[in-house]
Parts: C-alpha cells; sequence; structure tokens
C-alpha cells in the first residue's frame, strides 16, 4: 500500500500515507472493518516520525475513512459510493498534476499530451 | 514548549584550530531531532558536551531540565547515548556486556533487551571484539534502548552500516520512540535518512549553529523557481533572496531562491517576469544551499 512514498516530494509525507490509503479504500484494496497497522508498526516499518503516521491517521478520521476506537486501533469505515467516486476523481486529479508539472517544464502543450495518451491507449510500443 | 536539551552561549576551544562558538541549541521535548552538518563541523563535540564529557569553556546546558555537568549523575541515568566510537569492551560477550550495561541503569528492561537480542539475531556469547561492524551498531541501539531512557543522543548511529542494519535499527529506534514519547538527537551526515524521520533539523557549520528550524519550515522555504522572461538585474527589494540563478534552457531561467511564499508571484511579475513553476527541494539540495550561502556571507 505504501511503497511509493517519496520523502523527496513536495507532497508532505502524512499527506502521502492518507492518500496511499484513500487510495487503496477506493480501489477496493482493503475492504471494510479491515484494522490498519498500528502508529508503531508503520512507523517502524516506513522508517517515519510516528508524529507523521498520527497526524495522516487523523486526517483519514476527520475524512470518515477510517475510525480509531481506544485500545483496539484504527479501522476502514464502510465508505458510501460518493466518496469513493470521489476519491476516485481526486486520484485522476492528482495523476494529471503530476503530468502537467512535468509538461509544462518540458514545454509540452495540450495537444502533445493528447496525442502520447492516444499513442499509449493504442498499446503503446514504437 | 520545553526542551529536552537547551544550551545557551556554549562554547569550547580545542587548540587553535577548533572552536565551537556560542551555540544556542533547542531540542524540544519529543521530537527527532536530525543534527546534520559536514564532518569535523562540530557534531561530536557539542554532544560530548552535552553529555559532560568535554568541560565547555562558557555558557549553560540544560538536558532534561537539569544543569550539565552538574547534574550528571541523574541526567545521565536518563539518557540513553549511542558514541560516534563504540564504548564496549572487546573482551567481554554480547550477553556480558548488556548485564554490565544494566548494572549502571535503574530502568533497564532485561526483558526487552532479550527480545532486542533476538531481534538483531546478536549472538550472546559471542565476544564483542569480534562482532562484525553491523552488529557492533546493533549491540549500541540495544544498549542505549533497553535502559528506557527519556532522551537519546545518537551519534552518526548508522555510519558504516549496510542498509539492511540500517533499517533494523532506525525500526528499533522507531517502534520506541512510539511507545515512549521520548525525545532523539540524532547526528548523521547521511541526511537522506534524516529525512524521514525528523521533525525538527539543527546545521552545524565550522563550530557555529547556522541554522534551527522544524522539518517542515526547512523544506518549505527554500524552492527552485522556473522563471520565463526573468530581468537582468533583480530589485534588491525582493521579498526572497536569491542563492542562486543560472539558464534552464533557452527561454527559462532556473532560481534558487530561500524565503519563499506563494504570494511572492506578484513581485516576479512586476518585474515583467512569470514563474512557470515552484519545485520543493529535498532536504540534502536544502541542506547543501544553506551552507554554501553560510559560507559566501560576507
Amino acid at each position: 500500500m505504501f511503497e511509493r512514498l517519496d520523502p523527496r516530494s513536495p507532497v508532505p509525507l502524512y499527506a502521502q500515507i492518507a492518500d496511499a490509503v484513500r487510495m487503496a479504500i477506493a480501489a477496493g484494496e482493503v475492504s471494510e472493518g479491515s484494522l490498519l497497522p498500528s502508529v508503531r508498526q508503520l512507523s517502524a516499518e516506513l522508517r517515519v516520525n510516528p508524529a507523521t503516521v498520527v497526524q495522516a491517521y487523523r486526517g483519514l478520521e476527520e475524512d470518515g475513512f477510517v475510525a480509531t476506537r481506544q485500545g483496539a486501533g484504527t479501522f476502514v469505515q464502510a465508505v458510501g459510493k460518493d466518496l469513493r467516486t470521489r476519491e476516485r476523481r481526486n486520484a485522476a486529479r492528482r495523476l494529471v498534476r503530476d503530468l502537467m508539472r512535468d509538461a509544462r517544464r518540458l514545454g509540452l502543450g495540450p495537444d502533445d499530451l493528447q496525442d502520447a495518451m492516444d499513442h499509449e491507449l493504442n498499446g503503446g510500443g514504437r | 514548549m520545553t526542551f529536552a536539551v537547551e544550551t545557551d552561549g556554549l562554547g569550547y576551544r580545542a587548540g587553535k584550530n577548533f572552536e565551537l562558538r556560542d551555540v544556542n541549541l533547542r531540542v524540544p521535548t519529543g521530537a527527532i531531532y536530525g543534527f546534520l552538518g559536514p564532518n569535523g563541523a562540530g557534531k561530536t563535540t557539542t554532544i560530548r558536551l552535552l553529555l559532560g564529557l568535554l568541560q565547555a569553556s562558557g555558557g549553560r546546558i540544560l538536558v532534561l531540565g537539569e544543569p550539565m555537568p552538574q547534574s550528571r549523575v541523574s541526567v545521565l541515568s536518563r539518557v540513553g547515548y549511542v558514541p560516534d566510537r563504540p564504548h564496549v569492551h572487546p573482551t567481554l560477550t554480547v550477553a556480558q556486556s548488556m548485564e554490565l550495561h544494566a548494572a549502571f541503569h535503574v530502568r533497564w528492561d532485561a526483558k526487552w533487551a532479550d527480545e532486542l537480542q533476538q531481534q538483531f539475531r546478536l549472538p550472546r556469547d559471542r565476544r564483542v571484539g569480534s562482532l562484525s561492524k553491523g552488529e557492533t551498531g546493533k549491540l549500541l541501539m540495544l544498549l542505549a534502548l533497553a535502559q528506557r531512557p527519556d532522551l537519546l543522543v545518537l551519534d552518526e548511529p548508522t555510519d558504516g552500516l549496510d542498509p539492511v542494519v540500517r533499517r533494523d535499527v532506525l525500526e528499533a529506534l522507531l517502534a520506541y520512540v512510539s511507545d515512549r514519547q521520548a525525545s532523539v538527537l540524532i547526528s548523521s551526515h547521511l541526511v537522506h535518512e534524516l529525512e524521514r524521520i525528523c521533525d525538527w533539523i539543527g546545521v552545524m557549520d565550522e563550530g557555529s549553529l547556522v541554522a534551527e528550524l522544524p522539518m517542515r519550515d526547512f523544506k518549505n522555504g527554500i524552492k527552485r523557481l522556473y522563471v520565463t522572461g526573468a530581468p537582468e538585474l533583480l530589485d534588491e527589494r525582493a521579498p526572497f533572496t536569491v542563492l542562486s540563478r543560472g539558464p534552464a534552457n533557452a527561454a527559462v531561467e532556473q532560481w534558487l531562491v530561500r524565503g519563499w511564499v506563494p504570494a511572492m508571484r506578484d513581485h516576479v511579475t512586476s518585474l515583467g517576469a512569470t514563474v512557470t513553476d515552484v519545485i520543493d527541494l529535498d532536504l540534502e539540495e536544502g541542506f547543501v544551499e544553506l551552507l554554501r550561502s553560510f559560507r559566501d556571507r560576507p
């Protein structure tokens, strides 16, 4: 779930962790009621500051993706269709935002990107 | 805010060539504080002063709220230390080293020490002198953690260790910090390693503390800008500092700036230029630029 964490990214680590959980929920990789790793486990596993994990989980809780039960841990909540749809849309926007940033730097316009997209959709290759 | 470590005007002189000047260090309680600096900057000297291993020539030191070196007995019982050079005796076995350490530390957690010894796969009956570098590194971390300290002072704890051992050592450290909310002062020149784990950063250079700030601010303040239509001369009244500039490609310049906030785009626009992109720098790039600007100061 967290294999794409990048400390060099401008996106803060806590946001990357929260995004990874949201993505996993939206993609159905983790189901309702499943237990997320404890702060201790995840902090050690990812080698990030425990406070970073706490901050990520707190954000997820505020957005209704998870609930923390005292002493029991952090659980994935039932996520409605609306929330899932919104999350998929947000994920798409994040992908495009990153793409556009790199494209701007290279001086690539929408037409160049559309061409490239068509190329990939048609199976890619040279 | 309370501080696990607090120094005021700390000074130390070693011969003609090295001097620590006016170091005002503040490690907030509960923080993981990354102590950065090139070799010879004074990190190890500062750490030794904090622990009463060297005598300061001036200034005041508080560790866990108590003055050092006056309160060294009570302070050191609450501080776990991984020194830059191993402080374990080569003829003792791993188990004997643990017993010896236990005898000096009232809060020693024998059960956890045994768990760590197994987790780290340290052979109990091997002599310390015959351990590999990685095994020695793990033993030093075990000894520092099992005394259940309120403050961990780690001087290059992963220096020279392979990635697998580094991972084991940092995992154990972070698990402990999660459980105990202990404070950590960790020095390293492996900047990338600290990037994930620290929430505060202090940078030493040439015997001075040249910067101390939350990691978030450190990473946010220094940016690389891509600018089109950049004027030849920059307004001296710019609200940010341009550390360096140069061509990125034919039409675009690349600026390295400090003290940037998004609202400053307007200033660039007023110069007739456009900021096309703002790139956050990672800790290592920011650290290198910070040192460079410090050394270039008049």
